[in-house]
């Protein structure tokens, strides 16, 4: 490794190898505009980023439309993960939304292709009921499409879980990795272990808390979480940025980084733990609000309008509430 | 999607008014404002109008965020003459060991927060007394329940009836130190009349620092050590609302407590289960379960018809381990109501449980478990005691 480079880490048991940070998707489709969020992606290859997360349903394509952007002409370079929203409708559903993907991100294959948001306790059986998502995963990889399987969410450490006990060959699985999740409803106590165990890679996210509130309030600093995060034993650790500014930060911590020593991590968790008993640094672990309006309605949960708790929702996600295939206002499809 | 499951064992009658409501849930009526409305012919909005009023911290019913039900247990009118208003007739209540402790407790348990919100003194006096001749024997209260009226409530009921009834009440703590829960233990018995309780509780272990806190040296374990070697109270147990994790790690850190209290509904089993996960090792462990929340806290599947006060009381009573089911009743209406449902109970098998468990599958959000994932029904007291945000800064 050079001096000053990201480091790389073997992506599970896959040959292949990622950087230690990864781009998040969902920020980048919030840059100021498409100009910007190019400039992000570019830089961000320049300084050592080898890891690229988007997801079908951020920002309505937006985000894998820019990310194409940015990418294009230097896909070889890089590791691309996108992720499948069907949230327990069919297989046939999951293959149109990979064939959408691909269009957008402009590639004809993906690294790791995963599905998105496992918020519910009926997940599972859902993914793994014959007709199932978890076929259309299995095709797109005998079909070349994908070379990587996964599966991502940010609710509860049992639901992770259960979705490792249907059997599927997952080849990486997301959370949430800070040092309040390692006290409250926590996937590093909990799922982590299991991954490393089975050699699946684990894919940490929101390492500062998804909206950074534990850095605004002074609790941490954006570096201190961000070191905690990429100390685990995980293959890479994706961070949402949506102005240069805050990447330029990133990746001079993760540019010849070297992991914490394992008190130095026990500190910084000893420190979370006043502020972790009830989550609410967490809050996508307890709040409907962090839920997602098109997966409630893919599973046939209500919304009901005048709940305080849908209107926060409603508020919170760019998403409109609309199910698929009304999607019209996606630019660039 | 929903399924619509037989319920053979019920009145046909009664099957079919359920079934009407429950098809309410199969129709798609989603971003089309009230969504529940279609469920409302079985409970007449006035059965809810009664507002639970008063200062207690730790229920919903208190906290006008939790929406338009907030009824412990409501009273359902003319539901196909099944709690209508006859007399409740003489029986006795069917009594189970109380785990390992030797006592005998009724299936069916009064809960103290919603003594607190009754008319007054003479409706909990009568309450009191109509549960006690028909073998109701356990009467649950907390030291924070509406500022102690819970708990003066109880103790003036039981005046002269005191050795008829198992008492239960619980130490607020909220992660304080062993000698402020003796002082809420006299407080307790002050206002209980009582030299003695028979089961004293920590109250709401629901954070995942709790388990450390209460453990800690001079902490609430200590307490519940050595009021039970002064012979202040018989039995010590916990509570909580929360996540089986965290009492599953109160129980893991060893120890032995006589009863553990915790939600038992058919949603449970769908959602962060307590019946799967905690209720074995506390049966392995010979400590006494005791159920609440069958209703969900504040009565919302009653109120949307997803559930019967019938299949929510006769679930959680027919739950093997479970000693005794604490329901919230804040009238002698809804006493009658679940003497009733009591006089008719027969247990659940368990191919009828596994309906029930199967019908709430469809609500597996946890919509019916809001104490489960959201603040609404943690109280002001412990939040203020952890140093939390209070609940209204927090989304819901």
């Amino acid at each position: 490794m050079a001096p000053g480079a990201i480091p790389l880490r073997h992506f599970g048991k896959t040959d292949a190898r990622v950087s230690v940070l990864g781009l998040g998707g969902h920020h980048l489709g919030a840059a100021a505009d498409e100009q910007t969020a190019v400039e992000i992606v570019h830089r961000a290859m320049d300084g050592g980023v080898t890891f690229f997360d988007c997801c079908w349903e951020y920002n309505r394509g937006k985000s894998e439309d820019w990310l194409g952007k940015g990418l294009k002409g230097r896909r070889d370079e890089v590791f691309l993960m996108t992720k499948v929203c069907t949230h327990g409708r069919d297989g046939a559903l999951a293959l149109e939304m990979l064939e959408q993907s691909l269009r957008r991100l402009q590639t004809d294959h993906l690294d790791l292709w995963q599905i998105h948001g496992v918020s519910f306790p009926n997940d599972p059986e859902l993914f793994i009921r014959p007709g199932g998502a978890a076929e259309a995963l299995l095709k797109a990889k005998k079909d070349g499409k994908v070379n990587c399987l996964g599966f991502t969410g940010h609710k509860d450490p049992d639901l992770h879980l259960a979705m490792l006990a249907t059997g599927f060959p997952f080849d990486a699985v997301q959370m949430p990795l800070n040092p309040f999740d390692a006290n409250f409803m926590s996937f590093e106590q909990k799922v982590l272990p299991e991954l490393n165990k089975r050699g699946i890679a684990p894919i940490g996210m929101k390492p500062i808390g998804g909206h950074g509130e534990p850095v605004q309030q002074g609790v941490f600093t954006a570096e201190e979480l961000l070191r905690y995060a990429m100390s685990l034993p995980v293959a890479v650790t994706i961070t949402g940025i949506s102005e240069p500014t805050i990447l330029e930060q990133n990746l001079k911590v993760a540019q010849g980084f070297t992991p914490l020593s394992e008190s130095a991590m026990q500190v910084l968790r000893e420190r979370a733990k006043p502020y972790a008993g009830d989550g609410h640094f967490e809050l996508y672990k307890t709040s409907i609000k962090f839920d997602n309006p098109e997966a409630r309605l893919a599973h046939d949960f209500p919304l009901d309008m005048q709940q305080v708790e849908v209107k926060q929702m409603m508020y919170a996600t760019q998403n409109s509430g609309r199910p698929y295939p009304q999607v019209t206002d996606s630019p660039g499809v | 999607m929903p399924a619509q499951r037989g319920f053979d064992w019920l009145d046909p009658s009664i099957a079919r008014a359920a079934a009407r409501a429950r098809s309410d849930f199969s129709r798609r009526q989603f971003l089309e404002g009230a969504v529940f409305t279609g469920a409302s012919a079985l409970a007449p909005a006035g059965a809810f109008a009664k507002p639970a009023s008063g200062g207690g911290v730790a229920s919903p019913a208190a906290d006008p965020a939790a929406g338009q039900a907030s009824a412990p247990n409501p009273v359902v009118k003319n539901f196909s003459g099944q709690y209508g208003t006859d007399a409740v007739p003489d029986f006795e209540a069917p009594k189970r060991p109380m785990g390992k402790t030797g006592v005998q407790v009724s299936i069916l348990g009064v809960g103290g927060y919603h003594l607190g919100t009754a008319s007054g003194q003479q409706e909990a006096n009568n309450m009191v007394a109509k549960a006690l001749d028909h073998g109701i024997n356990f009467f649950d209260n907390a030291w924070e329940y509406h500022k102690g009226l819970s708990e003066e409530r109880l103790g003036a009921a039981l005046k002269g009836k005191r050795d008829r009834a198992i008492v239960m009440t619980k130490v607020c703590t909220h992660g304080r130190k062993k000698d402020l829960a003796m002082k809420m233990l006299e407080e307790s018995l002050t206002r209980l009349q009582a030299d003695h309780l028979d089961v004293w509780q920590i109250h709401e272990v629901v954070y995942y620092n709790d388990p450390e806190r209460i453990y800690a040296p001079d902490g609430a374990i200590e307490a519940l050590a050595a009021a039970k070697q002064q012979g202040k109270v018989r039995f010590v147990g916990f509570t909580g609302h929360k996540n089986p994790s965290i009492h599953l790690e109160m129980i893991e850190r060893g120890f032995p407590f006589d009863t553990v209290q915790m939600p038992i509904n058919p949603f449970d089993a769908n959602f962060r289960s307590f019946q799967s996960l905690v209720v074995p090792v506390a049966v392995q462990k010979g400590m006494a379960v005791l159920s609440m929340k069958s209703m969900s806290g504040s009565g919302e599947p009653i109120v949307h018809g997803a559930l019967t006060p019938t299949e929510a009381l006769s679930y959680a009573m027919s739950v093997p381990g479970v000693s005794t089911t604490i329901s919230g009743m804040d009238s002698m209406e809804v006493l009658d109501q679940n003497l009733k449902i009591l006089h008719e109970f027969q247990p659940l098998d368990e191919k009828q449980m596994a309906e029930l468990r199967g019908h709430a599958k469809q609500f597996s959000d946890g919509r019916y478990e809001l104490f489960k994932s959201t603040v609404k029904y943690d109280g002001e007291l412990g939040r203020e005691q952890h140093q939390f945000p209070t609940a209204e800064k927090l989304p819901a």
